[in-house]
């Protein structure tokens, strides 16, 4: 038997059943020199985002780094002048809708292409991934004209399915992997056991696939929340924009309130890292294992 | 009990049916598996086909045309493709388009790997934060990031040269952006510090699927740091660092927000893209009164065919390692 | 001694439910509001009910997309007093942010045929017209609406006789001057009066420790605002650039283009600039002036507005304009009138009617010098010129009063492609013959 090697923080997904292994501090101390100035220079864009919003708008540029005086106005004019609780409802909700949708979707159809087997699979994939294939910019028009040829312009509905289209194929390129992961033995063995595909995926392997599932949540929300070109185009009555386009319309060519849209931005990045946050709890090691035990 | 052959295997609950039974059972098992699939495959296609399919077949279309978005399109054959062949400008942005998905690619995957390593790591409360703080610049869109960091970039008022300043390194103050030789370094830079996150948060769900038994039993066995991670993480990452580096791939080619932002593709093209280029021609002054949307489709033919080629390449690869 | 596989015919996962519910939830929530925005459509704003949309007669919706921020707290009062006064006309502001932002959108409308009824046409002007977009205003507001109109804001926008759009804002462009760092540094803003003058300064703004003058060349147009005049300098000739753009007998190689390039090198050489121009946005440059980094700032008639928005209180008070240098004393100065702030009519909507009476709503000429006014922006009707209380917009449109405007938008095909290698000279490379060459290969090239 060769004795443990004293080695440095081990490489474990976090298993609750695992008993803690006793590691020296040195293992700590690294990661934290190295997490620490990498997560100094993440946010720190960010910081100086939020000290802009409760700055006064002559101090942005020439003042010190920290504000010496601290007032909200920038938050009073996000919020009023440009509409702001409309637009961040219409964001909800559509945002909202669009992941469920393309939840279901990436959930089916990249269940479909990992784990089942029909003609022309491989084919349908890259098809569908050619979705990924070109930039939103050469699209915009023919898009544009596709949805007037369907009568859904200036239309919420017709931007939520414009957006499901469009983002579901991505969703299902990452469900597909996870998926991948998951045994196909227990795929058979249910099939053994007598139950219908429908059955299989919904009772068996989507529970497993959690992980993959919180991933698909957070970034369809993020992109979707996110998106500014096909709504800016499509719909034309500004009471309909979500609000992003609405934000960005705070950025002027030559000058800008920059309190103003620092301040939205602020407001408008908390639904996101809401939902970051809650689906964490979706990561969760061994869950495939921790089931099937 | 469980074999440790391999590692998820399991025992079948029930009684093997008789072999002539079988075969019809695995023939009806076939044909339900076939029309599940096509039944699961179908919502997503029929959407894509309307939605997508058909707007991508309208631009390869207009790339065949020339076309200002009003009046008839002119059908003109391949002549924007000869057009961009010779342009010397569309040629340097094919070698930046390059470089940038190349850099980008490569250090997003490497980084967002140790990251989430590293953060599998520390301890349960704190790593929810970290994960938060390392994902956060991933949150706004590029167009926010672009405009942030153009203010960082900043030569005169931009907190990194009064930084440099600050710590006595005036020497390295640059005009970052208005720079040949560092506007495209910077812009790489920034475009990795918003996907990194995004590459650490999927690696790290493919960390959760392996299988902590794994890891044990090879600690067991006396294997260290570095042999578990390269046997046993590595190895099981597999189809998600294929994700992972498709991804950037992909995103590369079709790059476009992050540079107009920050460089609109300057100075004189140092940081030009096709995204970038395309967009000029068909959205921007660059050709003056008249929008070329025809020659700006068939920049993005060209970036769809580069994606394809991508795609395809990491899917090959990817089945090579696995036989 | 079993294992269990989780039991397809057993306990439903709590997993499961929740989905359950939650789709459930989502579905009744997506529902409700799918059907609000089905409700919510009924207001037809594309379609546009109604034939012609006359004033008093069947209702019509008269769409406004600009991204003229400036007067984005005058155009709901004026929308409002319009539609006091017309109330079965409903006008529909969308005020975008950035060119950007706008140029997308509009061209997405154009190409599906419905084109919003007034909106701002930015280089896509003439184009717009000749292609029957937008209408000709000529005919369709008439001669002595449009008399009061600046010459070159009517001149630019016509082509064979008739009139794509009309001016909303002029512009024009000067020096900016900080007094306090001009003292510091030893110079007398009145005796930069040509170039050699300012390059003679150059050193002087070293000494003391702050850049000359701050410029912007981010994007290439804003290269161009400071570039072109000088074309009108050497040649002395106002047509001279309308023509070049149009490569009208006229290419970037000629001798005038060359002298041009020549001049721009020895300034850029001799200091004047901050480092970094071609990387310096129009949001930047004003920055780089009102926090003191720079004695002066070569921009548009724009920036009074910005600064008072922006810079601190007591730099607002101080600062100064000043014609930009000519070529030598007592020749002209050509500050150049970009009126590119300006606003078409669509051809073929069914509201054009009422877009019209809007249009003649708003440039009456109490309403629109007093917008003018508001926005401290620069009005393109002398009459609305003669109006102006704003210190630096009275100074400023004077300079257009004297003869001084001259326009300068690159409306040709590619023109705007030959600020790329420009920005050679601005980065201190380049030889003015070579890179003559180069704008006209780029010209060609992006032309098509």
């Amino acid at each position: 038997m060769t004795a443990l090697t004293a080695t440095t923080t081990p490489v474990r997904p976090l298993t609750p059943a695992t008993p803690r292994r006793r590691h020296f501090p040195v293992g700590k101390t690294v990661v934290s020199f190295v997490l620490l100035p990498f997560c100094v220079v993440m946010i720190f864009p960010f910081i100086w985002m939020v000290l802009t919003s409760i700055r006064d708008q002559n101090t942005v540029f020439g003042g010190s780094f920290i504000p010496t005086s601290i007032n909200f106005h920038g938050y009073a004019t996000a919020w009023t002048s440009i509409g702001f609780p409309l637009h961040f409802w219409n964001s909800l909700w559509i945002t909202t809708v669009t992941v469920l949708g393309v939840s279901l979707l990436a959930a089916l159809s990249g269940y479909a292409f990992a784990k089942l087997d029909f003609p022309l699979k491989n084919v349908l994939y890259l098809l569908l991934l050619t979705t990924l294939m070109m930039p939103a910019t050469a699209l915009i028009i023919p898009l544009y004209l596709e949805l007037k040829a369907f009568g859904l312009l200036d239309n919420q509905l017709g931007l939520l399915i414009l957006y499901i289209s469009s983002s579901a194929p991505f969703s299902m390129f990452l469900m597909r992997a996870f998926f991948e992961t998951l045994p196909d033995a227990l795929v058979e063995a249910a099939r053994v056991d007598g139950a219908g595909e429908l059955r299989i995926f919904w009772q068996v392997l989507l529970p497993l696939a959690r992980p993959g599932i919180a991933t698909v949540v957070i970034f369809q929300f993020l992109q979707t929340w996110n998106e500014f070109l096909m709504a800016n185009t499509i719909l034309q009555n500004p009471d309909r924009l979500p609000l992003q386009p609405v934000l960005f319309s705070l950025m002027g060519q030559y000058a800008t309130d920059w309190p103003a849209l620092t301040a939205g931005l602020t407001l408008s990045i908390i639904p996101v890292v809401v939902v970051y946050v809650r689906m964490q709890n979706q990561f969760v090691a061994g869950m495939t294992l921790g089931a099937v035990k | 009990m469980t074999t440790s052959a391999a590692p998820q295997a399991m025992v079948a609950r029930g009684s093997l049916p008789a072999h002539g039974r079988g075969r019809a059972k695995r023939g009806a098992l076939k044909r339900s598996q076939r029309i599940a699939g096509y039944l699961f495959v179908l919502p997503t296609l029929v959407l894509f086909l309307a939605f997508v399919g058909w707007p991508i077949l309208r631009a390869i279309y207009l790339s065949l045309t020339q076309w200002s978005g009003f009046g008839a399109a002119r059908f003109i054959g391949g002549a924007n493709y000869l057009r961009m062949i010779a342009d010397p400008v569309a040629q340097h942005a094919f070698l930046v388009t390059l470089i940038f998905t190349a850099v980008t690619t490569v250090v997003q995957t490497v980084v967002g790997l140790v990251l989430a390593v590293l953060v599998n790591g520390v301890w349960n409360k704190v790593g929810v934060v970290v994960r938060t703080i390392l994902f956060i610049p991933g949150i706004v869109s590029f167009v926010v990031s672009g405009v942030l960091w153009t203010l960082i970039y900043d030569p005169n008022i931009g907190t990194l040269n009064r930084f440099l300043g600050a710590v006595g390194l005036e020497s390295l103050q640059h005009a970052w952006l208005a720079d040949h030789s560092t506007a495209l370094a910077c812009v790489i830079i920034v475009s990795i510090w918003g996907a990194v996150g995004m590459s650490m948060l999927i690696i790290f769900a493919g960390i959760q699927g392996i299988d902590p038994g794994l890891y044990e039993a090879a600690e067991v066995d006396g294997a260290g740091l570095w042999q578990r991670f390269r046997h046993i993480t590595v190895p099981g990452l597999q189809p998600v660092l294929g994700i992972v580096i498709s991804l950037g791939l992909l995103n590369g080619f079709k790059v476009f927000d992050i540079i107009y932002v920050m460089t609109q593709g300057g100075p004189n093209h140092a940081t030009e893209v096709f995204g970038t280029y395309l967009y000029k021609m068909a959205f921007g002054t660059t050709s003056g009164g008249l929008p070329q949307l025809g020659y700006a489709s068939a920049f993005s033919v060209v970036v769809m065919i580069m994606c394809i080629l991508a795609v395809i390449a990491q899917m090959a690869l990817t089945r090579r390692n696995d036989e | 001694m079993d294992h269990h596989l989780p039991s397809v015919a057993g306990t439903p996962l709590p997993r499961r439910s929740l989905l359950k519910a939650a789709l459930g939830g989502a579905a009744a929530l997506g529902a409700s509001s799918v059907l609000a925005a089905c409700g919510g459509n009924n207001s037809p704003s594309s379609s546009g009910s109604g034939s012609g949309g006359n004033a008093g007669g069947n209702p019509a919706t008269v769409r406004l997309w600009t991204w003229y921020g400036e007067q984005k707290d005058e155009f709901p009062k004026l929308i409002d007093a319009f539609q006091a006064k017309y109330p079965n006309i409903k006008v529909e502001n969308r005020l975008f942010g950035t060119p950007d932002q706008y140029l997308p959108v509009l061209q997405a409308a154009v190409a599906g045929g419905d084109v919003p009824e007034i909106f701002a046409p930015h280089t896509r002007a003439l184009s717009y017209g000749t292609g029957g977009v937008s209408a000709d205003l000529k005919k369709d507001l008439g001669d002595s609406f449009l008399t009061d109109f600046f010459d070159s804001a009517n001149q630019e926008y016509t082509l064979d006789g008739k009139q794509y759009a009309i001016g909303w804002m002029a512009q024009t462009f000067g020096l900016f001057y900080n007094p306090d760092l001009m003292s510091k540094a030893g110079v007398d803003a009145a005796s930069l009066q040509t170039w050699d003058d300012l390059i003679g300064a150059a050193p002087k703004f070293k000494a003391a420790g702050t850049s000359g003058v701050a410029l912007s060349c981010s994007p290439t147009t804003s290269s161009f605002d400071f570039f072109l005049p000088l074309l009108t300098q050497i040649s002395d000739d106002p047509t001279f650039f309308l023509r070049l753009d149009k490569q009208d007998g006229l290419t970037w190689e000629d001798p005038t283009v060359v002298k041009a390039i020549e001049l721009t090198k020895r300034i850029v050489d001799a200091g004047v600039f901050q480092p970094g121009t071609t990387g310096t946005s129009g949001n930047q440059v004003e920055q780089i002036f009102y926090t003191q980094k720079s004695a002066m700032l070569f921009n548009g008639s724009w920036t009074p507005q910005g600064l008072i928005q922006s810079a601190p209180k007591d730099f607002v008070k101080k600062f100064k304009v000043m014609k930009n240098p000519a070529l030598a004393a007592g020749k002209k100065h050509w500050t150049a009138n970009q009126a590119g702030a300006g606003l078409a009519v669509s051809e073929t909507s069914k509201n054009k009617d009422a877009a019209l009476t809007f249009l003649k709503f708003i440039y009456d000429p109490q309403m629109y010098s007093q917008t003018m006014n508001n926005s401290n922006s620069m009005p393109s009707t002398k009459s609305a010129a003669a109006k102006i209380t704003n210190a630096f917009m009275k100074e400023m449109t004077s300079w257009l009063l004297q003869g001084e405007g001259c326009p300068h938008i690159p409306f040709g095909n590619g023109t705007v492609a030959a600020g790329d290698p420009l920005s050679q000279i601005f980065e201190g490379k380049g030889q003015p013959a070579d890179v003559a060459k180069q704008m006209q290969a780029a010209v060609k090239t992006a032309g098509g």
